[in-house]
């Protein structure tokens, strides 16, 4: 038994007496023995009356008021949460409860005061006492998991009292019991899980094993103590492998990144696809009404002035005959030629009349120059050159 | 005469408490006469003995504790593991336990090492780790417990429980465990981003593909509306047009010239011969 275990601070660990309300002090009790002694053989000495009788009354007195205040002795006082374990000669009597209790004082009876609603707990795999946030035990905290990996788990158990009678007679030092097991059980929970289902979802599942297997150990060793709860702290891959744990994070997230990614690009190319195809049938039936109405005023316009030209035939085609050349004429320069000589040589300044008059044709002359001369220019050009001749040539 | 009383008084308690002695829950008691063994089994409680002809040794009577030092194992398929394990006894008979290890603590956990660490060791090389780490863990302390037991009562020890702690790789294991940990998450890690490019690369050839067929369709809608038009206009102009087909030749090219022709910049080489200039040369 430790020495601040289980009984808190108030008994020394050897007599589990309870020094708050243990019987007064043996040296002082001889002490005032002695005085009294002292004083009732002293009044002998001094010769009074009847010295034989009253120091039989005067012991008389003094063993009735040893006999009170060592009965009085014999009354001790419980906290809340706390059990007294009574025992009489070393063997068990009784268990009392929080209040005012008497029993029947040393050397007969002894109690063993127990704490049995106090939070203990204690830390496997970690320190939390070393300062720095969870100083790692490795000895305790890796362990090998059924597909033999190793894993870095910390764990903490808060446990009770729960039977004081058995917490205090059964086993040796429960508290170092319940690490020893807690270790075992531990590695045996773990090692019968692979590490992913240790390291992600299987925690609550595996701690809950972990509880109910320490719990029923300890209760085949009748330790009077009650889990009430296993935290895992932690569950990690060893510091060693830690990078490559970390990676592989990343590249699930890598994973994610590219499919957003990829539904970006989805959602940009669809809809603007969408757009342009809404564009094309649009414009096509814009197309196919145009045509139509078109078509309709075209006949329309022919129809009405056949009309007309039914009833002048000649004379209206002539006008619309002489009507048409001169609005072509008007508009273009034009060069009369009387080819009746035949053999005239006839001279055209065609580059320059084309010169005063439109950009289209000025790029005539370059196209031809293009074509004569060898293929120095680099190939952008050669490729403008004859893009611009085949415009030339559609036109 | 007070002090004859205060003397027999003093006498009668040392008397006393030298004739008693007590046993506690957590103890075990032998009563010895003159070295031999006269009683075991105390009750808990007040017991008697004769004084200086009786003597009385206590023993701790809880489930105490052999927890053994880590020691090397060799598994079925000859790999070395590193046990810790620890034994949970208690006395089972003092008599025994006295005699055969002089009722020491110490001593009796010693003697168990020797006897667990034996017996550890034929149920280590029947396993490979697999089974020592997951799947046998209660087999093994089952049969510890049934194969220690019977040694352990000539000792006067009763075996509560055995557990086994840890069970370690060395060293030099453990690091290539770890390579192949790490060995492991890369080919995790591999696996993930090449996923992710596989499902980028079929969204966006998906997309691609929705794009295609989309613009295709309304390319087809696009040309069935437009040849719908070009269809109805041309039953529109051959309905009008019909009537007089010469006409309309004369009345169309008409328009065609005007359209396609004089617009500026263009020249017209002309006969003068021609229809409409046959006023142009001499007035009839």
């Amino acid at each position: 038994m430790s020495w601040n275990e289980p009984g808190g601070d108030k008994k020394d660990p050897w007599s589990g007496r309870n020094n708050e309300n243990s019987p007064p002090d043996l040296d002082e009790v001889i002490r005032s023995l002695q005085d009294k002694l002292g004083g009732i053989f002293g009044g002998r000495s001094g010769g009074g009356g009847d010295p034989e009788g009253a120091a039989m009354k005067g012991i008389g007195y003094l063993a009735a008021g040893a006999l009170v205040l060592w009965g009085l002795s014999g009354f001790y006082t419980l906290d809340e949460g706390t059990r007294g374990v009574v025992t009489r000669f070393g063997a068990y009597i009784e268990t009392t409860s929080p209040g005012l209790n008497w029993h029947i004082p040393a050397p007969i009876e002894q109690v063993q005061v127990i704490n049995v609603e106090q939070q203990r707990f204690i830390e496997v795999g970690y320190r939390s006492g070393s300062g720095q946030a969870l100083g790692s035990v490795p000895k305790e905290a890796m362990m090998l998991t059924k597909d033999e990996n190793i894993v870095d788990v910390r764990l903490a158990v808060q446990y009770q009292v729960k039977d004081a009678k058995d917490y205090a007679f059964n086993v040796l030092d429960p508290n170092s019991t319940l690490k020893q097991v807690t270790e075992s059980v531990e590695r045996g929970v773990i090692g019968a899980s692979n590490m992913d289902f240790v390291l992600t979802e299987g925690r609550s599942e595996i701690v809950m094993a972990i509880k109910a297997e320490i719990q029923s150990v300890m209760d085949n060793y009748k330790a009077g103590i009650l889990v009430t709860s296993v935290n895992l702290q932690d569950a990690q891959p060893p510091e060693q492998v830690q990078g490559a744990f970390e990676d592989a994070i990343r590249a699930r997230e890598d994973k994610q990144r590219l499919i957003n990614e990829a539904e970006a690009y989805s959602n940009d190319v669809v809809p603007k696809a969408r757009g342009a195809a809404s564009r094309v049938i649009q414009e096509a039936e814009g197309y196919k009404v145009k045509v139509t109405a078109e078509a309709t005023g075209d006949v329309s316009r022919f129809s009405q002035l056949l009309v007309e030209y039914k009833k002048a035939p000649a004379v209206t085609k002539e006008r619309i005959y002489i009507e048409s050349m001169e609005s072509v004429l008007e508009r273009s320069n034009n060069v009369l030629v009387d080819v009746k000589g035949g053999n005239n040589i006839m001279y055209l300044p065609l580059d320059k009349l084309t010169n005063k008059t439109s950009e289209e044709v000025q790029a005539a002359p370059v196209v031809h120059e293009s074509v004569s001369t060898p293929p120095v220019r680099e190939f952008k050009s050669d490729i403008r050159a004859s893009s611009r001749e085949r415009d030339v040539r559609g036109r | 005469m007070g002090n004859k009383i205060v003397v027999a008084v003093v006498v009668l308690v040392v008397l006393v408490s030298m004739s008693v002695f007590t046993v506690s829950e957590t103890e075990r008691a032998i009563k010895f006469r003159l070295g031999e063994i006269v009683a075991v089994d105390f009750k808990p409680g007040l017991h008697f003995k004769i004084p200086l002809i009786n003597n009385v040794k206590k023993f701790d009577a809880r489930i105490l504790t052999m927890d053994s030092t880590p020691e090397r194992f060799l598994t079925a398929e000859k790999k070395n593991v590193i046990v810790d394990s620890f034994v949970k006894w208690r006395i089972a008979d003092v008599k025994t336990f006295y005699t055969s290890v002089g009722g020491d603590i110490n001593q009796g956990n010693i003697r168990l090492d020797q006897i667990i660490k034996d017996s550890f060791r034929s149920e280590f090389s029947k396993r490979d780790i697999k089974q020592l780490v997951s799947t046998d863990r209660s087999a093994i302390r089952e049969a510890l417990i049934t194969n220690v037991s019977p040694q352990a009562l000539k000792l006067g020890i009763k075996i509560v429980d055995v557990q086994v702690k840890r069970i370690d790789l060395p060293n030099e294991v453990s690091s290539s465990v770890y390579q192949r940990m790490e060995a492991e998450r890369a080919r995790v890690a591999r696996e993930f981003r090449s996923q992710g490019s596989e499902a980028a690369e079929r969204i966006r050839a998906d997309a691609d593909k929705q794009r295609e067929i989309i613009l295709a369709n309304a390319y087809r809608d696009s040309e069935v509306l437009r040849g719908e038009g070009d269809a109805k206009a041309a039953d529109i102009f051959a309905k009008g047009y019909s009537e007089d087909q010469d006409f309309y030749a004369f009345y169309r090219s008409m328009i065609a010239y005007k359209q396609s022709l004089g617009k500026s910049g263009n020249i017209m080489v002309l006969e003068p011969d021609s229809d409409f200039f046959k006023f142009f040369k001499n007035k009839k």
